[in-house]
């Protein structure tokens, strides 16, 4: 997927020569970029950022206002928790100045002399890609969502999770179709859920009479389900239901049998539209 | 020294040209004008054409220059560009660059300034008194020529979207100063056109833009005769990646577009057209930029007298202000940058230029300081009175390679207009994004062929230093002068007339909403100390603010 890269101008500076350039260059390297235009605020260039979705923000300055305006960007987009979005600059930027910059949430300051290449070089091997997707075969997976855990009380559980490792309850439900309780915590992007059977018919009570309580299932994320489980059939792997149903926080789920997957029960998730980035 | 010491010497030729590379390799330039091996008598201008290809000097076409005794008479004006921080600040700079020896002023005004903002405004933030002075009111620009008299020097002010209200100052100031107005002299930049290509900072759309811009031509004439009324830039569009063929022809399609719209006011060529000055980049290749100032000479001459029907020499004669090349500096090995200036203001006095700014070696860096400032100054000073270059009038005509350019240059350029004008002129060409892709195009092939080390720069992609040595002094604005200016502007607010002020912004608004010409009622406002803030808020409400798209 491209990388996409906003290019703006913060401030009154009109000399766009360099972000012009940058911008084609970045395009002609491959990636997707959006240029703001001159006179922009630091507010207008970080909500363009979030709008946009984009990787990496590159901002120029030729006036000498940049340690207003880049730090200002740099603490905007802190506070929107937009932090992984990767922040460089360039332009006519003192070296004092540069390692402030560095210090305050700029990643990199290119100045007069840079190569489109280097810059280039530099963006891909620095943006946080937040979707680590792979693809196995038309049907994009994109990482683990969330590590399932069955206990025999959730409530005797939760102070370990809330107070030792400060995860939040995300979502607390009765899933009657699959007899249990489901509490969904979270912890910035990583996601565990609680189990407990809440009847003994159950195949969690079952397993956890039979190999008592530990990790119960590992869940990945997936695009499209119903791609993922004809993938998965067409491979001849076994399916514990070769259909998606309604799972925790109304995700359409499916599990494999752990015969198919070296003894680890295997969850697929698809989360509902919308809510991914949500969690 | 001591560094190098005991470490064996290795000769690997890096970076070295080739025995025998230049000799078969085609030399291609970004303006595209292919260079031959050698020239020849008939590639230059035989004796029987002399008169009507060059001319002597100070006659038509004035290829030569626009002055019989060019240097012998008067030297050019050394004019630094300078101003930053505050009014009091540079007041400072500029008694020191005249003690130094300067012969005129040159203004730069901060953003803020130049796209009407009060200091005090949000959008001013980061941005008071960085890239020049900071001017709200009047009484900023009291403080910018205290003790500096306006009938003894020159001013030239870069400033453009409100060049009408500055310039309107300047005349309060010499007013207190008990100047009469037929005895200031000096230029605003007042191009408004090349803001929208090149430079960015416009205020208002094209057509009310256009009307302010003549409004201070016609006002001039009549009141304050000495003064330049427009600077017609190609600097700005050079700068932003223009080629020397680009800048010369878009440069004279702003200039054509302005002589229309002064026509259109109803003013007669040869009253307005001797005070239209021309403004030109110094750029690297050093032959092409001295024949890039002939050929703007002879072609405005032509333009002139064949297009617009010009009888006074005056209307026909092209003087213009130099500045060497900023964006060739290298923040890497600034002290390079000294050679590139020198080399570049030489091609500027070698092309007859009437005035001349040097760039200080770390304007790749940050602004300049009073050091690398004077050694700037003393660049001018070491070609006007040591090289003896001056001596003699346009020493290089009659070489064959030079004519040949200088031919070479106007042809180009002709296409370019030509193109222009099947377009409707400059301002459909700069509406439809036209110059501004040219120049893009040219500015992205520019840094291409830099990347790929096609085109040298000596210090960064060819003979880079290993290790950098440690970065120079720089000048450093106070941070805490947007907080200063904005109390001089609420002490401003409660000691002037606030009934005058609104009176005076309610005329201007009426005024702009009618076709009078606008210098007299801002004359009045800033005589009550309106800001410039304000003025322009008055103007923006009647003309609308310019939204450019995204070429």
């Amino acid at each position: 997927m491209a990388i996409r890269v906003l290019i703006a101008k913060p401030g009154l500076d009109g000399h766009d020569r360099g972000a012009l350039v940058i911008a084609q260059g970045l395009r002609d390297a491959g990636m997707e970029v959006i240029y703001t235009g001159i006179r922009q605020t630091p507010k207008q260039i970080v909500a363009a950022a979030i709008q946009e979705d984009v990787a990496c923000i590159g901002l120029s300055s030729l006036s000498g206002a940049h340690m207003n305006s880049f730090l200002e960007v740099a603490r905007l987009l802190r506070e929107q928790n937009a932090e992984n979005i990767l922040l460089i600059g360039g332009g006519v930027i003192p070296d004092e100045d540069v390692a402030t910059l560095k210090g305050a949430g700029v990643s990199e300051v290119f100045l007069p002399g840079s190569t489109i290449a280097s810059i280039a070089k530099y963006i891909e091997e620095n943006v946080k890609t937040r979707d680590l997707s792979f693809d196995i075969g038309g049907c994009t997976v994109k990482g683990v969502h969330h590590v399932g855990v069955l206990v025999n009380n959730i409530d005797d559980i939760l102070p370990f999770y809330l107070q030792t490792l400060v995860f939040h309850v995300v979502a607390d439900e009765q899933l009657t179709e699959h007899g249990v309780r489901s509490v969904i915590l979270a912890a910035n992007d990583s996601l565990v859920e609680l189990i407990e059977p809440i009847h003994s018919a159950s195949s969690a009570a079952k397993q956890l009479a039979s190999r008592g309580p530990g990790v119960h299932h590992i869940a990945y994320e997936v695009e499209d389900l119903e791609a993922c489980l004809a993938r998965l059939t067409q491979l001849g792997m076994r399916l514990v239901d070769s259909a998606p149903r309604v799972g925790a926080q109304g995700h359409l789920v499916a599990f494999v049998h752990p015969k198919s997957t070296g003894g680890a029960l295997t969850e697929l998730v698809q989360t509902k539209r919308g809510e991914t980035d949500a969690r | 020294m001591g560094e190098g010491q005991g470490r064996p010497l290795k000769l690997t030729g890096e970076g070295l040209i080739q025995d025998g590379e230049r000799e078969t390799t085609e030399i291609s330039k970004p303006s595209g004008i292919p260079t031959k091996r050698v020239y020849e008598p008939q590639d230059g201008v035989l004796a029987e054409e002399y008169e009507r290809r060059l001319g002597r000097p100070g006659e038509f076409p004035f290829t030569r220059g626009v002055k019989k005794s060019m240097y012998r008479g008067k030297l050019w004006t050394m004019r630094q560009y300078a101003g930053y921080g505050s009014a009091e600040q540079t007041n400072k700079r500029f008694r020191y660059l005249l003690s130094a020896g300067q012969t005129g002023l040159s203004v730069a005004f901060d953003l803020p300034t130049q796209i009407g903002y009060d200091a005090s405004h949000p959008m001013s933030n980061g941005e008071v008194g960085k890239v020049g002075v900071s001017v709200s009111s009047l009484l900023d620009m009291e403080a910018l020529f205290h003790e500096i008299p306006l009938d003894e020097v020159s001013t030239s002010m870069t400033i453009n979207a409100p060049a009408a209200i500055l310039l309107a100052m300047y005349l309060v100031v010499a007013e207190k100063q008990t100047v009469p107005w037929d005895k200031v002299a000096g230029t605003v930049q007042n191009d408004i056109l090349k803001e929208y290509v090149a430079r960015g900072t416009y205020i208002f759309p094209p057509e009310p833009s256009m009307r302010l811009t003549v409004d201070v031509m016609e006002f001039c004439r009549r009141h304050v005769p000495r003064w330049n009324t427009i600077s017609i830039s190609g600097y700005h569009m050079r700068e932003a990646g223009a080629t020397a063929v680009q800048e010369l022809a878009f440069t004279l399609a702003d200039a054509i577009a302005y002589v229309r719209a002064a026509q259109k006011r109803g003013l007669e060529v040869d009253e307005f057209a001797p005070r239209l000055s021309f403004f030109f980049n110094a750029h690297n290749d050093f032959f092409e930029e001295i024949a890039k100032f002939r050929a703007a000479r002879r072609m405005w001459a032509h333009i002139m007298r064949d297009q617009f029907g010009a009888k006074d020499e005056r209307s026909m004669q092209l003087r213009f202000h130099t500045q060497t090349a900023g964006s060739t500096l290298t923040a890497a090995q600034p002290e390079n940058n000294v050679v590139r200036v020198t080399m570049q203001a030489l091609s500027a006095v070698l092309g007859g230029t009437q005035s001349l700014h040097t760039n200080a070696f770390d304007e790749a860096l940050a602004l300049p300081t009073e050091e690398s400032a004077r050694t700037a100054l003393r660049t001018q000073q070491i070609i006007a009175y040591e090289t003896h270059v001056a001596d003699t009038v346009d020493p290089l005509a009659g070489s064959y390679y030079l004519e040949s350019l200088t031919d070479s240059l106007e042809r180009e350029a002709s296409r370019y207009l030509a193109e222009i004008d099947a377009m409707g002129g400059a301002v459909a060409a700069i509406s439809s994004g036209y110059m501004q892709r040219e120049i893009h195009r040219a500015a992205y092939e520019a840094q291409r062929r830099i990347d790929a080390q096609e085109q040298v720069v000596v210090g960064v992609n060819r003979f880079a230093a290993v290790s950098e040595a440690p970065s120079h002094n720089l000048l450093q604005v106070d941070p805490n002068l947007q907080a200063s200016c904005t109390k001089r502007l609420s002490d401003l607010r409660r000691n002037r007339d606030e009934a005058v002020v609104n009176e005076c912004l309610s005329s201007l608004r009426a005024a702009a909403n009618g076709t009078d010409n606008l210098m007299p009622s801002i004359i009045a406002a800033v005589r009550a100390y309106a800001t410039i803030g304000e003025m322009c808020d008055a103007l923006r409400d009647v003309f609308g603010e310019y939204h450019p798209s995204v070429f």
